[in-house]
């Protein structure tokens, strides 16, 4: 049973919950004492500044012109709930001259607006105090979900995840091998070389976590991997315990976020293997990074598989064919992975070698443009044209300027996104996909590739070079 | 008069000040514990700290990142600049120091003053006016943002007119009454309003990047205390 009471559908418990206020206190008193918000919402509770330079970096309020989607705006929702119960000043102020009271119709206006946006966090690299307004997206929706307040496309996703048959499309084991036989003849067919899908391979390097959804939507990013894999000779393998690196807790609640982490992590100590190799998904990469805060010592270290591959780029280690892709292609940055300026240069890498005309998105890496279907609302179809016209409108005349006919987009969201927001703003011709399909038509298969693939060298000089990376960062 | 003017130079002012220090000190402390505290509960103790200081650092010296709103930015950059120098390095503020405290330091030059103090004052009230005019910033503003810039320009406009009694309508001791009163007030504000981002701002980049790295087990600690534990999703 669903309800449309929001701009998105609810499940009907979400109707029947009772004494929302105090039960959104209780949840965000319990917040505060045991995670580390406290820090971060007490110094903007205090700062905020309200310059709206945030306003001039969102593409949503660029559309709307509407004050509520400015970022600023938005936060304020939260922190006034803050600094009405959570600070001294403002306790002692309600005390002596009443005010601001917490109601069922504030928590209503929240649940709408939070969901308003996608958590690109592009207003935090424009706001001189440092607020970072996609945490406080991040948390209200948290709060929100303790309320029952979720958006139902991102719910029955978790449960199938958590408590049903493992991973959000609900993809059996025997339909997933299914799959991948399928995936592997192709592959025969297309490059005349057997390449696998390798199952529950004990003491590999890399357990394999893409979107799951991949499995169903994005066979040519799967076969890319596959191949890629197979050329460098990485030692991998898809877990039959745990196939899905799709984590929806980022977008509604630390508590399922740990305990999807905690099965990633679970997955590969099971198998006894070494590391995470994450699919082309942004939020599934953003979420494998929290593996150090819920692992502990000795936790897998994590790589996005275009680390990885670039990585056998730069080593000579993946052979490509002489002819480069000669269309138009454009790059997204996901904004999970490019925000933080973790991971922008290595596509770039990439595509500069396998392509001829590679044009930039302007602009691009750390400060590009969400494709409008972050933060999960992708997921949420009863809002596509919310997503695909004020919030997608930047994005679809981004890609309109660059002439491109591909659009390679390394993150199972953005695909869906962006090719809704190309059909519903007459970009029909463009295609998009990931790296990691136009990756599978200049791989070159010849003699040459062949590597042991058991050796395991080849594998730790990824993980110390991105360990480097990271030390750097650091 | 005479009266009024010695408590406001004496213990107002000693009161204000001390009152700006304990206040941000306060602020300052109670960051520097928070810091340490999030730090140690973190699962993820990687922090980091280069990147973070790379961009606080662009932040506090803001020239290349004012371009996105070109007019709103300089204002702001150049009002940031007037209103730190001129207390700080005014020769007769100096030279107060000097005699109360003993203490010493190089003044800017009387011209330099003069033109700082009148940018001060121009500036607050173009950041007022800038303000109201956009629509953007006009939907956010409270009454603090339009009050406060306003009220940092009437130290430095009495400020000024106390040093060229020849331009000055009023008579000198309540000008410099007004300058004194104002300027303690002001320091009163410090640290109870967003002026505290004088002292805080240095870390809120660092706050912010702490407030992603949770302790290992808050969620279900958060469960736990809701009593939602080994609830079906």
């Amino acid at each position: 049973m669903t309800q449309h009471k929001y701009s998105y559908y609810v499940e009907e418990a979400a109707l029947e919950v009772t004494d929302r206020p105090r039960k959104f206190l209780e949840a965000f008193a319990a917040v505060l004492e045991y995670g580390n918000y406290g820090i971060a919402l007490d110094a903007y509770a205090r700062l905020s500044a309200k310059c709206a330079r945030c306003a001039s970096s969102c593409q949503l309020y660029e559309a709307t012109q509407n004050e509520r989607d400015i970022p600023c705006h938005r936060s304020e929702l939260l922190l006034r709930v803050y600094r009405r119960y959570f600070s001294r000043s403002g306790v002692m102020k309600a005390r002596l001259f009443g005010g601001f009271e917490l109601t069922d119709d504030y928590v209503e206006l929240m649940a709408e607006e939070y969901y308003r946006c996608t958590a690109c966090r592009r207003c935090k690299i424009t706001c001189p105090l440092g607020i970072d307004h996609g945490l406080i997206t991040h948390l209200a929706r948290w709060l929100l979900a303790e309320v029952k307040v979720i958006p139902k496309a991102l719910l029955v996703a978790v449960r199938e995840q958590l408590d049903g048959v493992g991973n959000t499309s609900a993809i059996p084991i025997p339909a997933l091998k299914d799959t991948c036989e399928f995936l592997e003849e192709e592959l025969k067919e297309q490059t005349g070389v057997d390449i696998k899908f390798p199952f529950d391979v004990e003491g590999s390097n890399y357990v394999f976590f893409p979107a799951v959804s991949d499995f169903l939507l994005e066979a040519d990013t799967l076969m890319g991997n596959a191949a890629v894999m197979h050329v460098t000779g990485g030692l991998w393998t898809i877990g039959t315990g745990n196939y899905d690196g799709i984590n929806y807790g980022l977008f509604y609640s630390d508590r399922m976020m740990e305990r999807i982490v905690n099965n990633l992590i679970g997955e590969v100590r099971r198998l006894n293997a070494k590391k995470i190799l994450v699919g082309e998904c942004g939020h599934a990469t953003r979420s494998a990074w929290f593996v150090p805060t819920f692992g502990g010592r000795g936790a897998p270290p994590v790589v996005n598989c275009i680390q990885y591959a670039a990585q056998k780029l730069r080593e000579g280690k993946l052979p490509l064919k002489r002819g480069k892709i000669i269309e138009r292609v454009t790059y997204h940055d996901p904004c999970n992975i490019a925000r933080a300026g973790r991971i922008t240069e290595e596509p770039r890498e990439i595509l500069n070698a396998i392509c001829e005309d590679f044009v930039e998105m302007t602009p691009n890496r750390t400060e590009n443009y969400c494709c409008g279907g972050g933060g999960g609302t992708v997921s949420i179809d009863e809002i596509r044209k919310f997503r695909t016209g004020p919030m997608g409108k930047r994005k679809a005349e981004q890609i309109r300027t660059t002439g491109a006919e591909y659009v390679v987009a390394p993150c199972a969201n953005c695909k869906k996104q962006l090719r809704e927001v190309c059909e519903d703003n007459g970009l029909e011709t463009v295609q998009v996909v990931g790296l990691h399909d136009l990756f599978l038509r200049v791989i070159d298969f010849g003699p040459s590739a062949s590597v042991d693939a058991n050796s395991r060298t080849a594998d730790e000089g990824v993980e110390e070079a991105i360990q480097q990376t990271t030390e750097k960062e650091g | 008069m005479e009266t009024w003017l010695s408590w406001a130079r004496g213990p107002f002012f000693w009161a204000s000040l001390t009152f700006m220090f304990l206040g941000l000190a306060r602020h300052v402390f109670v960051t520097v514990w928070e810091v340490v505290r999030a730090t140690r509960r973190a699962g993820d103790k990687r922090i980091p700290h280069r990147k973070i200081a790379a961009v606080t650092l662009a932040w506090l010296l803001p020239f290349g990142k004012i371009k996105s709103r070109l007019a709103f930015g300089l204002t702001s950059l150049v009002f940031h600049i007037a209103i730190i120098l001129v207390p700080l390095f005014l020769a007769g503020h100096v030279a107060l120091w000097q005699r109360n405290t003993g203490l010493s330091w190089p003044a800017i030059p009387h011209l330099l003053a003069d033109v700082l103090t009148v940018t001060a004052v121009l500036t607050a009230v173009c950041l007022v006016l800038q303000r109201a005019i956009a629509k953007d910033t006009r939907r956010l503003s409270r009454f603090q943002d339009y009050f406060l810039p306003l009220f940092i320009a009437v130290p430095f406009a009495s400020g000024f007119l106390v040093m060229h009694p020849a331009w000055n309508p009023f008579p000198y001791e309540p000008t410099l009454l007004a300058h004194v009163i104002s300027g303690n007030v002001l320091m009163i504000l410090l640290p109870l309003t967003k002026l505290s981002h004088c002292v805080l701002l240095p870390g809120t980049q660092l706050v912010s990047e702490l407030a992603w790295h949770w302790p290992p087990d808050a969620g279900s600690r958060v469960g736990i205390a809701l009593g939602k534990e080994g609830e079906p999703v």
